[in-house]
């Protein structure tokens, strides 16, 4: 309790001073490897269009992330974007989400992606919103690159996803 | 972020990602990037900044179709509550789409 006491109290200042999450981006390890490109062929107005955060969004009936773990919790939570706002929480310790949950467009943007919808501008949006956590690290890492990434992928291409909007938080 | 981003364009789907800190995003660059250099937790701006998230997104999309380079990191230049954002402009973002480029001939 008093280490996510302790992480709640440094999100915080990490959030008042971005110069710091600068500082700690540079100690982050360089992943390799080739960055996959693939063309966008669709007008935005024709594509559907799915939403992934890195926010810790989750249904409240659904299990919390682990915040116990210092390395973090990178399993997956479905997040239908119909689901009214009180019935969605962040479980996040990493990083200052008062303004996020006031407004939880900061970091899961459903009720703009809607509008656009709305206005023609996107064809549609994918109704399930994809959900973890970010600091992700140590052995989760592999986790999250091997089984959570590719189960989001797959998820995405057996829905008939488009395109898809990462937020990070 | 940058993994998954990249698990979804290796599976087939374009991506589009929004940063917050340049330097986390340079260790895993996903495909296309647009970076705003705001505090954590506010990736599409103020709370209840409606013209500033239409703004965003207006910007993450516009780099999905406009980018040529897998590990594109696309500076905003957004300064944090220091801008002015407009109304929507509707129009233009029904105009999205693929655009023309030398090296991508279509």
């Amino acid at each position: 309790m008093a280490s996510r006491l302790k992480n709640q109290l440094l999100a915080r200042v990490f959030t008042a001073f971005p110069s710091l999450a600068a500082r700690w981006g540079k100690t982050l390890v360089q992943h390799a490897g080739e960055i996959p490109w693939v063309e966008p062929l669709l007008p935005l107005a024709k594509a559907r269009i799915a939403l992934v955060t890195t926010g810790g969004v989750h249904l409240a009936s659904q299990a919390p992330f682990d915040m116990s773990d210092s390395d973090g919790d990178p399993s997956l939570r479905e997040v239908p974007v119909d689901t009214p706002r009180e019935e969605l929480c962040i479980t996040h310790d990493y990083y200052d989400h008062r303004d996020a949950e006031s407004d939880l467009n900061l970091v899961f943007p459903v009720e703009r992606l809607k509008e656009l919808v709305e206005r023609g501008a996107i064809g549609s949006l994918y109704p399930v919103g994809a959900s973890i956590m970010g600091h992700i690290d140590g052995p989760h890492l592999a986790t999250l690159q091997e089984q959570t990434a590719p189960l989001i992928a797959r998820k995405l291409v057996a829905a008939g996803v488009n395109y898809a909007l990462l937020v990070p938080a | 972020m940058g993994l998954v981003a990249r698990a979804i364009e290796a599976a087939g789907i374009p991506t589009t990602a929004l940063s917050i800190v340049r330097e986390v995003t340079e260790k895993t660059p996903p495909p296309r990037a647009l970076y705003m250099r705001f505090p954590f937790g506010h990736a599409l701006g103020e709370v209840g900044a409606r013209n500033q998230q239409f703004d965003i997104l207006w910007r993450a999309f516009e780099l999905l179709f406009e980018a040529d380079t897998p590990g594109t990191i696309r500076d905003s230049g957004l300064r944090w509550k220091r801008e002015n954002y407009p109304d929507p402009d509707w129009e233009r973002f029904r105009r999205l789409g693929p655009v023309a480029r030398p090296s991508h001939p279509r």
